[in-house]
């Protein structure tokens, strides 16, 4: 299998820790591992239903190889660390579109309340075109912004994040989501991780600002 | 999704190994590498085996 154009791209995964504060101080401590393996910034979401889940985004530029990122030895200190014996699979993919439906907010993202999928669906184009339709039906239930992601191993994966009002606006949706929210439907199967809701809980700039 | 860090495997290619007869993580391995050297992504793999049988009334030894 070929590799990929590696300009820039997201690493996601999905995954308990045992130790979550300890694990983001040795993150911390560690930037120079991540900064080795191109690493601009690292975004840790909380579950807010499930203890010791997390839901982890990593930005990075200018790598060579997606698979020598994944097997560089920051990334399994930082599974090791984490206490995970089992490692999550990877999403990594690059971003097809962020939309905003709210206009550009204040910063300080730190507590609010986010969706995030993994998931595959039939076509990523026709998906974005039933999103934009969609875009109405969103806002009134609460989504702040949409950002969708396309895996580079499979053209119909993707990875779903959004920003939602409240916790009882992401209840609602996972409850009940949206029929054009296409990649809801095999959340949870196979490699996919189940639905994760949570808070934004922290964000490292890792280097020059990206 | 990258499914196996050591080589790369993604579970595009463990779905194809298993569609093409693997039952178990060690047949995965025997076929296309993921999980036999740290072995630490199997319970991924075993995830991915049941999901392709979900439907089909097959036995899925692990």
């Amino acid at each position: 299998m070929g590799e990929y154009d590696l300009h820039s791209f997201i690493l996601a995964c999905d995954f308990r820790v045992d130790d979550i504060d300890r694990m983001w101080e040795w993150l911390k401590k560690h930037r120079e591992g991540l900064e080795s393996i191109g690493a601009h910034h690292v975004v840790l979401y909380e579950s807010i239903w499930e203890p010791r889940r997390v839901f982890v985004t990593i930005g990075i530029r200018n790598a060579r190889s997606i698979r020598d990122v994944l097997r560089s030895p920051a990334i399994f200190e930082w599974f090791d660390i984490s206490g995970a014996d089992d490692i999550p699979p990877i999403f990594g993919g690059e971003v097809v579109e962020k939309i905003d439906l709210f206009g550009s907010g204040p910063e300080g993202h730190v507590g609010r309340v986010v969706v995030g999928v993994m998931s595959s669906v039939a076509d990523v184009s026709e998906l974005m075109v039933k999103v934009h339709d969609g875009l109405p039906r969103f806002k009134n239930g609460g989504v702040r912004k949409i950002w969708v992601y396309r895996a580079f191993d499979d053209g119909q994966e993707v990875l779903i994040l959004q920003e939602i009002a409240d916790e009882a606006s992401a209840r609602q949706w996972i409850e009940h989501p949206d029929a054009a929210a296409e990649w809801m439907t095999n959340a949870g199967m196979g490699p996919y991780p189940s639905r994760f809701v949570g808070r934004f809980a922290h964000l490292m700039s890792v280097g020059e600002p990206g | 999704m990258f499914v196996c860090l050591c080589t790369g495997a993604t579970s595009h290619v463990v779905d194809e190994v298993v569609a093409n007869g693997a039952r178990t993580s060690r047949e995965i391995a025997e076929a296309c590498g993921a999980g036999g050297d740290c072995g630490r992504c199997r319970r991924t793999l075993r995830a991915i085996i049941e999901a392709h049988f979900a439907d089909k009334p097959e036995s899925v030894s692990r």
